[in-house]
This record gives structure tokens, sequence and C-alpha cells, in this order.
């Protein structure tokens, strides 16, 4: 996989393991550090770029926003690698995997209107997008949500 | 300590197991090929090192090594782990506590425990800091992200919009149609 150094990702795969993660071996990996452990390693993290592998499932959102956040104030590029479909939403770029094969890769927006494809991978849909996506079927909406009290507030107001 | 229910979600922290250095032939045993079979284990990778494998495939392996224990305890079971992964071993503890065993769940993603655990406790350590019989319960948002659909009907309910308690989207989707239409 080519990575940008100016981009931001999100890398969904179902099946992380070692021999999977060895593409990334140049870049330094975080994995199951817990939020109060992360922001400290954070706060001190010298590299440009910097790996989640599955850190992402240990934090709740506010954390994960916080995290975020402070990659973004410390100016370091950040790949997230996850099975967790909610997760697509922290990064503008996402590249999709099944059986340590690239399948579908562009913007996230782009990506997640493929909504047939991940469906049939297994991933599915976030929840607000698949709920938006379903309610402009029904003529409810006619656009799709990312964020799931937006959602709520122009659904019931 | 003694905690209600057949199937029992556990939000607390705790150290997953690890099994660094062993195969996983080595660890599991009893019925192995019945076992794996069991948890939808790739059997091909059965010489493969504890470490080497993903999320998944640990937490299939560590639950087909307890698969005959009276008391299954799975530890952020749920890592790694798609939605209809998660469908297929909520389906399987199910059959397991026919059986008269019992499923502890302590994990970091309220999805597991949707439409699967009878009771759910918060741990502070070793102490009971809080417990529900439901998911929908919105003080545990406090300790877990709770699962998206249940945020859903949560938050509609802010907005003075009662919604049932809905665990499937297609449902969902039916009552949003018949309020809006």
């Amino acid at each position: 996989m080519k990575i940008e150094s100016d981009k931001n990702y999100v890398i969904l795969n179902d099946n992380i393991d070692n021999a999977f993660m060895e593409q990334f071996k140049e870049y330094p990996i975080i994995e199951n550090l817990r939020y109060i452990d992360l922001k400290k390693k954070i706060e001190f993290f010298s590299s440009k770029t910097i790996i989640f592998r599955e850190t992402f499932y240990y934090l709740k959102k506010e954390e994960k926003e916080e995290i975020l956040e402070l990659l973004i104030r410390q100016k370091i590029n950040y790949i997230i690698i996850t099975s967790n479909i909610e997760d697509v939403l922290y990064a503008n770029n996402l590249v999709v995997y099944k059986d340590s094969n690239i399948v579908l890769e562009g913007s996230t927006k782009e990506v997640l209107k493929k909504e047939k494809d991940l469906k049939k991978l297994g991933y599915g849909l976030p929840f607000a997008v698949d709920l938006s996506t379903q309610l402009n079927y029904y003529d409810i909406f006619q656009k799709v949500y990312y964020d799931i009290s937006t959602l709520v507030e122009d659904l019931w107001n | 300590m003694e905690l209600d229910g057949n199937i029992i979600g556990i939000i607390k922290e705790e150290k997953e197991e690890n099994y660094d250095g062993l195969r996983v032939n080595e660890i599991v045993t009893y019925k192995k090929e019945e076992a794996l079979k069991m948890v939808k284990f790739d059997i091909e990778k059965e010489n493969t090192l504890f470490e080497e494998l993903s999320s998944k495939d640990k937490n299939k392996v560590i639950l087909a090594k307890k698969l005959h224990d009276k008391e299954i305890k799975l530890v952020n079971f749920s890592k790694g782990m798609l939605k209809k992964d998660i469908e297929y071993f909520q389906n399987l503890f199910k059959k397991i506590t026919n059986y008269g065993r019992k499923v502890i769940l302590i994990d970091k993603s309220g999805d597991i425990f949707l439409n699967c655990v009878d009771h759910i406790y918060v741990f502070d350590e070793d102490k009971i800091i809080y417990e529900t019989t439901t998911i929908f319960d919105k003080y545990l948002e406090k300790y877990i992200d709770l699962p998206k659909i249940v945020e859903f009907i949560n938050r509609s309910e802010e907005q003075g919009i009662r919604l049932d308690q809905y665990t499937e989207l297609d449902e969902l989707l039916k009552a949003i149609y018949r309020i809006k239409s």
C-alpha cells in the first residue's frame, strides 16, 4: 500500500495479523495502549507519522476525538488500522482490505458510497451512514449523514 | 462473587489472555478439531504461534480452549470481530448456556452485549459500581460506547421521540417511516 506522508488514513481489515503489519514496519506502531498512556506517548512523540494497530478499540468516542485533536495540533499524520467500520469516519482516506488484498480505496465519502461492496465484504456501513442512506430510499432524507447527533436533530426537527 | 445471569456482560479494565510462545495446537488440546471448527478457526493455521495471529483469531483460539469449561470468561472478545462474527458468537454463547454453562464477557464494546447478555455489571477494580439488565440503560454511556442503534434511540428520546428498544436497523427504519408518514 502506498502511503502519502501528508494524509491521514483509516485501514479497514478484519484480519490484522503480524504478516499484514509487516508492510508498515518502517513506521512507529502503537498498540494496546489505554487513553492516558496513549496521550502521554503522543505528547512526546517525535515521528511525523503514527500507526494505531487496533488501538482505537480501547478508546471511547470522546477519547478518540481528543487523541486526533492532539495529533493535528502536533502535526502528526496518522494511520488507524481497525476492523470497526465506525472508525472509518476518523480520516478522509479509506483503504479496505480483504484477505491481504486492497479491495477498495479512495476518499472515505466516496468509498462509503460502495454500500453493496462493503456489506458483501462483511464490514457494513457506519450506523449514521447506513440509516441515512436507507432513509434516502424512503424519501425521508436527501443526503447522507456521518454523525448520529446531526442525523437525529435533522430527522426530528 | 456470584453474578446473575447465564451470559454476563462486564465493563472493567482487565488484561487480555496471552499465550505467546505457544502454537494453536498446544493451546487447544481438548477435542481440538471439534472446538476449532465450532469457533470457525481455520485449521490450516493450527501450527501458527499465538502472537502471530490477528485479534479475531486469538479470541477464537481462547474460546476454543475454554469451550468445555463450566464458566467461560472472555476478555475483549469483540476485538477484531465484524458484526457478522459477533452475531455468530452470540448465537454460539446462547447454545453453550443451554448446556448449563456460564459465559462472562468482559468487553470494551457495547455491540457484543446487544441482544445477548442477561445482566451487565460495571466494575471499578474488584468492586461493582453499577449493574443493569439492559444495554439500553443510558447510565452505561458513562462507562462504555453504547451500540449505535441504542445511541440513536436514546438521542431520539432526548428530542421527545420515544422509540421501542429496536436492535435491528430494519425494524427501526419501519418505525421511523411510520412516525414520519
